[in-house]
């Protein structure tokens, strides 16, 4: 086998850098082409911080942009307004990140141009080499001992503090650091203020976006579909596809709670898709839950959510499959109790290739104030599986039309005895590929088997 | 050699677990390997990997179904979850990949292998499981901003969208990784693709990760009057099949025996055609005519399998070239590279 290849492509040869202290004075075409320089630089800079809202990437990559062209070290310090420290991001090594208190700043350079959002240019008073290496300049800046020492090594003349101003508030402040031989010439911190100014607004959006994002997953993360426990006695898997095909969430759920070997298995569907939506099955599955824990009944724990969900949600209304399913010692079959509200019924493929769609019907849960809802036992035998999904899958509409509730019935016989994980891959890929890149509703598949 | 002992025998028994789809057996195997102290990459790729491989040779045999191949590799998802929950006891010491396959692309243990490696190796991986849409990749490296992006692509037919993982990646300057049966051989594919780095397995993949940059620029545009053309062919992808399936030979013929099953016949004739126009985009895409040789190859082989007349390669090679005529590249590319000699395996 061959080994691992990089293929990014090569640089052309770079210009002299600029600032680059010359024996001679610049010839035009050496002023013209740093022009040319500084005009792409700055180009470049806006297209390409523009390609992630990520804070971490953003930062990243304004470092791989600025530097060595712009500067030959650089440094990034945010204000983080949830803690009231200070981040500071780079130096040699692109991905260093750590915090500082806000309070070692304000007396020092930092602090001023964090607060009066105006950079500025120190000079660098370097003691002498060989001397405990001290740099005023440095130190009023660059408020970390090792990433000052970095910076000090390069022995540098000036020291550039950037005010990154976006949207009316200092976000963060750059420090650019150019080493000896190269210093900041006119034209190139008028160069490096217009980069700060395009960086500070791609730095907000994503620091905007992270802030968003960090509520977003916490609520995100309570909401997605559950991984699935290892239970004895029982092999699980399940699907799901959100309508919105970047969220991993929507009005479909499955979920699976017990102990020992006493299980309670859920699928359901809430009424409406996306954010909505999924708050909804939030609350039911949070019902559900909680009714299997006093109650593993099916038809205990749909009573339950149906009653909760009529008090709680006048206009809306849940469809689920509840099944209780109770493993032998010996893991090779197990009794199952299922009962349903307004929810297709599941589906057993039997080991020998034979499918049967359970007989268990309810009213849906949430529009009446009682329901009695009835149970049905199954047995599942060595090598059965039984399906439990939402109609998502069978309303599923390609080029040709409905998926239909035949072909999934189609499907099954050929994955005898394969399994649950089998029959819900190769059931998953046939209703996507007959989409043949369509919208869809939320999708859900669930399956279960004995096993060990 | 004393040392690959065990392994080989353990890939004698696995092979024997997948085939009687014996889930527990395998994933006592594995555990038993990881207890012994085997490196989880070995178990994952000179056992697990090694076994599916011969699945899809029994399923190009014609000794399997599709059915047989999916109840085989579910049993490997058991076995490599196995592998998974041992890797996980350590912590993750490195920054995070997202392993992901592009829309189109159903083989996903591939990646969940190599995302395992990886995580054997320190990193923390997000698997984001089969075909894939790219909004979907695109909000994950948004929210999460991983160190890389691995993709994993095993079907010619899914390269275009996995060129679109590779723009969605770049576009956020994330460097991206690529590998799987679809890029053949060496790196030409994944280059042509615009893609950091390709790598020929999961041990290799380790080394590349490790070696990608920080920070990559936005992938350059692919050659655009190929692409154009590809793209045209995917718009009219429907009427091509319905159009081959209709006039070439296999479908007239059917061939039913106890053991070559009608059914087989017929889903692997739906296959070929499919594959055979695949083979077109990714050799535009790529600018890579050898996914047209190679295809031609494997379609010789498979028919072979099936006592199927080998004179029916040339003739789908024929009608696609006559199919194509309002795509000149794609045209062309498939009167000088649909070689029909026959499988050289
Ligand atoms: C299992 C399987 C399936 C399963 C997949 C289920 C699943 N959950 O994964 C199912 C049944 C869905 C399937 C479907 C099909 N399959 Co299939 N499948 C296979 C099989 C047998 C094994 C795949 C596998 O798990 N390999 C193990 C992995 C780990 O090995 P690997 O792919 O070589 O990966 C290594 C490297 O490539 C690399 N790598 C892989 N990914 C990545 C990613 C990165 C980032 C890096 C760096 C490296 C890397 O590292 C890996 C480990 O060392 C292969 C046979 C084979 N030779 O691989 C056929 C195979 C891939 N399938 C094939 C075909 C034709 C199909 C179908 C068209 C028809 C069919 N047989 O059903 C459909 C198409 C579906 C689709 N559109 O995606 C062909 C592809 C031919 C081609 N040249 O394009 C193969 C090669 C079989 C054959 N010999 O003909 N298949």
């Amino acid at each position: 086998m061959a080994g691992p290849k990089s293929i990014a492509g090569t640089a052309p040869a770079a210009p002299p850098p600029l600032g680059a202290h010359t024996a001679h004075a610049p010839t035009e075409h050496q002023l013209l082409d740093q022009a040319r320089q500084r005009a792409s630089l700055a180009g470049e800079i806006t297209s390409q911080l523009a390609g992630s809202l990520n804070l971490r990437r953003t930062i990243l990559r304004l470092f791989a942009l600025i530097t060595p062209e712009l500067a030959d070290w650089a440094m990034l310090a945010m204000v983080d307004h949830r803690t009231g420290r200070v981040a500071l991001h780079g130096g040699h090594d692109h991905t260093f990140a750590t915090t500082v208190d806000r309070d070692r700043t304000e007396d020092l350079g930092v602090g001023r141009v964090l607060r009066s959002g105006q950079s500025e240019l120190l000079h660098v008073a370097l003691a002498p080499e060989g001397q405990t290496p001290t740099a005023d300049g440095l130190d009023s800046m660059i408020p970390h001992d090792a990433l000052r020492a970095e910076a000090t090594a390069l022995r540098p003349a000036d020291v550039l503090g950037l005010a990154l101003t976006a949207r009316g508030t200092t976000v963060g402040m750059l420090v650019l650091v150019r080493g000896a031989g190269r210093g900041f010439p006119e034209d190139d911190v008028a160069l490096a203020e217009q980069i700060a100014g395009r960086a500070a607004m791609a730095l907000d959006s994503a620091r905007l976006y992270e802030d968003r994002n960090r509520v977003a997953s916490v609520l995100q993360a309570s909401l997605r579909p559950p991984a699935l426990p290892r239970v004895p006695g029982l092999r699980l898997a399940a699907r799901f596809r959100a309508a919105a095909e970047h969220l991993d969430i929507g009005g479909d759920f499955y979920d699976v709670h017990g102990s020992e070997r006493d299980w309670l298995l859920a699928i359901g569907d809430v009424c409406g898709k996306g954010v909505e939506a999924a708050v909804l099955t939030g609350r039911a599955r949070q019902s559900i839950r909680t009714a299997a824990h006093f109650d593993r009944s099916p038809r205990g724990v749909l009573a339950a959510l149906n009653a909760v969900l009529y008090e709680e949600e006048s206009d809306k209304f849940v469809t689920a499959v509840c099944a209780r399913v109770r493993p032998a010692p010996d893991s090779r079959t197990a009794e199952v109790d299922l009962a349903a509200a307004g929810h297709p019924a599941p589906l057993v493929l039997r080991a020998d290739g034979t499918v049967e769609q359970v007989d268990v019907a309810g009213t849906v849960a949430g529009v009446l104030p009682e329901v009695g809802y009835q149970e049905t036992t199954i047995a599942l035998g060595p090598g059965d599986t039984m399906l439990m999904f939402t109609d998502g899958i069978y309303e599923a509409r390609g080029p040709e039309g409905f998926y239909g509730l035949d072909r999934v019935i189609g499907l099954l016989p050929a994955y005898a005895g394969a399994g649950p994980e089998a029959v819900c891959e190769a059931l998953e890929q046939d209703v996507v590929e007959h989409l043949g890149g369509r919208a869809h509703d939320d999708m859900a598949l669930f399956a279960v088997a004995c096993g060990r | 050699m004393t040392v690959l002992d065990p392994v080989l025998d353990a890939l004698a028994r696995y092979d024997g677990a997948l085939a009687s789809v014996d889930a527990d057996r395998a994933v006592d195997l594995v555990e038993g390997l990881l207890d012994d102290g085997v490196d989880p990459v070995t178990v994952l790729v000179d056992v697990i990997a090694s076994a599916q491989r011969t699945v899809g040779d029994r399923w190009q045999r014609g000794e399997w179904t599709v059915a047989e191949e999916h109840a085989a590799t579910a049993v490997s998802v058991s076995a490599t979850e196995a592998v998974a929950r041992h890797v996980r006891r350590t912590p993750a010491t490195r920054g995070r990949v997202v392993v992901a396959c592009a829309e189109r692309e159903w083989h996903a243990l591939p990646a969940m292998i190599v995302g395992t490696a990886l995580r054997a190796n320190g990193w923390d991986i997000t698997l984001l499981g089969a075909s894939t849409p790219p909004v979907r990749l695109s909000q994950y490296l948004h929210d999460l901003g991983p160190d890389a992006t691995a993709v994993s692509c095993s079907v010619l037919g899914a390269l275009p969208t996995t060129r679109r993982f590779i723009e969605a990646s770049t576009a956020a300057g994330i460097p991206v990784v690529v590998g799987g049966s679809a890029f053949g051989p060496d790196d030409h594919r994944a280059k042509a693709l615009g893609a950091t780095a390709w790598a020929s397995g999961a041990r290799e993949a380790v080394a590349a990760v490790r070696s990608l940059p920080t920070v990559v620029p936005a992938a350059d545009p692919v050659n655009g009057s190929a692409a154009a053309e590809q793209a045209a062919m995917e718009l009219a992808h429907h009427r091509l099949v319905t159009s081959l399936r209709e006039r070439w030979s296999l479908a007239a013929q059917i061939v039913t025996t106890e053991r070559l099953p009608l059914d087989s016949v017929h889903s692997v004739a739906a296959d070929v055609v499919n594959q055979a126009l695949h083979a077109v985009w990714a050799a535009l895409l790529t600018d890579d005519p050898r996914a047209l040789s190679h295809t031609a190859a494997w379609v010789a082989d498979l028919l072979a399998a099936r006592a199927v007349e080998p004179t029916l390669v040339g003739e789908l090679g024929r009608l696609l070239a006559r199919d194509l005529r309002d795509y000149p590249l794609a045209r062309a590319l498939v009167e000088h590279h649909w070689t029909a000699t026959t499988g050289s395996r």
